[in-house]
């Protein structure tokens, strides 16, 4: 019954923030892909299609994950996939990525917004008000 | 009267007449000498001299009065000469003066009639030579100013900073070559000009602003752009010695350089607290997940995880030192000792400290000494070792299990050159163009799980750097990473 389980895709450079998110997500009952930068994403996400992005913000470029976010809305297979904006720094060189109103996270392409380190319940409360709870194998 | 007494020279071959005229004049407190004749007159003019006043005789022996005269004028032209004569005609006296004389005295004279064009004569000379006297005081004076004035307005225009005058009339009175250089629709400007004239108005702004100034020195400064330059003005008002604002000077320093340390220095510091953060980041959300027990109870996956966020807290901790160990390289604080030494010792040194390392990946370590410390390197041996086992250190990292790395030292003209060769990863060309910069890290699938603090090699080119030396890297993705090291020889 894999198929019921939704697939979410985390996307960061640093290798531990994949190891932890996973953790959390699959205790979850959710089905997790990783990949380590936008473009590795997007190889992923034809093959199959996630139900949900988290990916970081600074990868390889300052906003990498802006242009990726813009990138996944933008492709009519996968607009209607809701993007999640986790970074350890929200404010750098003078600019301030901290979204303010809900607009704001239209205007970045995303559906969610968390600084580093995000705590365990707060992630899975936003990845479940996003896409539902997985459907528990084994239960009705 | 403290001024010594004139001194006048008689000179007529009447006996009569040089006693008579000695008397008057001695009586009057003159210092007299005589002489019989012209060419007697001469001679002690030239030896007994210098004379204030000479009598002269025109009818004499040997040499007469006229060519006298003319010698005398030529030889002290301030001598007042005066001719005593009982031939007094026009043209005589006309020829006299024509010769230098300055009046004469016609005989036979009573005393006064001798005392007084003396003293008046004596009287001009005294006044001509104060005149001349002053005139010369003038002249060098006026040099003086002039030769101020030059040096100032040389020093002014050779100034780096741009230097703006304007009077209390709003009235821009001097413009130095930087001032025209920066600003210049205000090179063109006839002084004095309207200080409106100037078209950049902040300038115009602190200029007003240090004029306008009530009591007491005061700058107005102003950062402002100028084109691509930025440049700090600081205007002050000019005080008259009773306190009144005189007028007001600007100085324009280009402070764009400054600017742009200023930039790179935040943007370090930037990437200094993002270099932090995210292993703190990552640390607390490995400790956070544990903590909330939501992934159930797995010990083994607890553990690795508490062993990743062990491994970042240490390089964390290694970043920190790596920076206060490049601060201290920058500011000049990082000691190093030059010492004659043996690099091929330091490497195999180098090699022992990683041997257990590449033993734990399955990667083989192996070194070759062509250079056996023929030719000694003059460095630092703790910063040598720090370099070669860095090298080392990477190489293993960036090498799968079972791969290969190998240590050469050999001999490179002036230098030895230590090459360290791994048959790993390899980085891509623009990978290896920005592998000594701060921070820089290949991030890829391969180097995901390879701890780092991005500051290894850019800590390793400075330690080379210091000691003269180079560092050269060649590699190729999936075929390995070659970084040679030069260090110059004794």
């Amino acid at each position: 019954m894999t198929g019921d389980v939704p697939l979410i895709l985390v996307v960061d450079d640093d290798h531990d923030f994949l190891v932890m998110t996973r953790r959390v997500l699959e205790s979850a009952g959710y089905a997790v892909a990783c990949a380590t930068s936008p473009c590795e994403a997007l190889d992923t996400m034809a093959q199959a299609k996630p139900d949900l992005v988290i990916t970081d913000l600074m990868m390889r470029a300052l906003d990498s994950g802006f242009s990726f976010a813009r990138k996944i809305k933008s492709d009519a297979r996968f607009a209607d996939v809701p993007v999640l904006l986790i970074t350890a720094v929200a404010s750098r060189l003078g600019y301030d990525f901290t979204p303010d109103k809900v607009d704001d996270l239209a205007e970045m392409h995303v559906d969610g917004f968390f600084e580093k380190p995000v705590l365990p319940n707060e992630l899975l409360a936003q990845v479940e008000a996003l896409i539902g709870l997985p459907v528990q194998e084994g239960k009705p | 009267m403290s001024e010594p007494p004139s001194r006048i020279l008689v000179v007529d071959d009447e006996f009569g007449m040089r006693e008579g005229c000695r008397r008057i004049l001695s009586a009057e407190g003159y210092e007299v000498a005589t002489a019989a004749d012209g060419l007697a007159g001469l001679e002690l003019f030239t030896e007994g001299g210098p004379f204030d006043a000479a009598l002269v005789d025109l009818r004499m022996p040997r040499m007469g009065g006229l060519e006298l005269i003319e010698k005398l004028h030529e030889l002290d032209p301030d001598t007042v000469i005066l001719v005593v004569t009982a031939y007094a005609t026009i043209d005589t006296a006309v020829e006299a003066t024509k010769r230098g004389a300055y009046n004469y005295i016609p005989k036979p004279f009573t005393p006064d009639e001798l005392l007084i064009p003396v003293r008046n004569g004596l009287e001009r000379r005294t006044l001509t030579i104060e005149a001349r006297r002053w005139h010369e005081e003038r002249e060098r004076r006026l040099l003086e100013v002039a030769f101020e004035r030059s040096k100032c307005s040389t020093v002014i225009n050779c100034m780096t900073d741009g230097v703006l005058v304007v009077n209390r009339e709003r009235q821009v009175v001097l413009r130095n070559n930087a001032a025209a250089h920066v600003l210049p629709d205000c090179a063109g400007l006839p002084l004095p000009s309207p200080l409106e004239g100037l078209q950049c108005a902040p300038v115009r702004d602190v200029l007003a602003e240090a004029l306008g100034a009530s009591s007491g020195p005061m700058i107005v400064s102003r950062e402002v752009g100028i084109g691509k330059s930025t440049y700090m003005v600081n205007a002050s008002p000019v005080f008259e010695p009773g306190g009144e604002v005189l007028g007001g000077v600007a100085v324009l320093r280009d402070i764009t350089a400054l600017k742009k340390l200023e930039v790179a220095k935040s943007m370090f510091v930037s990437m200094v607290a993002h270099e932090i953060k995210s292993p703190m980041a990552a640390i607390e959300g490995y400790l956070n997940v544990i903590l909330s027990g939501i992934a159930g109870e797995d010990a083994e996956r607890d553990r690795h995880m508490l062993e990743r966020a062990l491994l970042r807290a240490r390089m964390l901790r290694s970043l920190v030192s790596e920076l206060l160990n490049l601060t201290a390289i920058e500011t000049g604080a990082f000691v190093i000792k030059r010492v004659p030494l043996d690099i091929g010792s330091v490497a195999a040194m180098a090699i022992e400290a990683c041997q257990e390392k590449a033993g734990a990946k399955d990667i083989t370590l192996t070194c070759r000494d062509d250079e056996s410390g023929e030719r000694p390197v003059l460095a630092d041996r703790d910063a040598m070792l720090s370099v070669i086992t860095n090298l080392i250190d990477n190489a293993i990292k960036y090498t799968l299990a079972g791969g290969h790395v190998g240590v050469v030292v050999e001999r490179n003209g002036m230098y030895a050159k230590v090459i360290v060769k791994d048959d790993g990863i390899g980085m891509t060309p623009e990978e290896r163009d920005h592998a000594f910069d701060e921070f820089y890290r290949a991030k890829n699938e391969q180097t995901a799980d390879v701890p780092g603090t991005g500051l290894g090699l850019t800590l390793v080119k400075r330690l080379v750097d210091i000691h003269q030396g180079t560092i050269t890297v060649d590699s190729a993705p999936d075929k390995g990473s070659t970084f040679a090291v030069r260090i110059p020889t004794v």
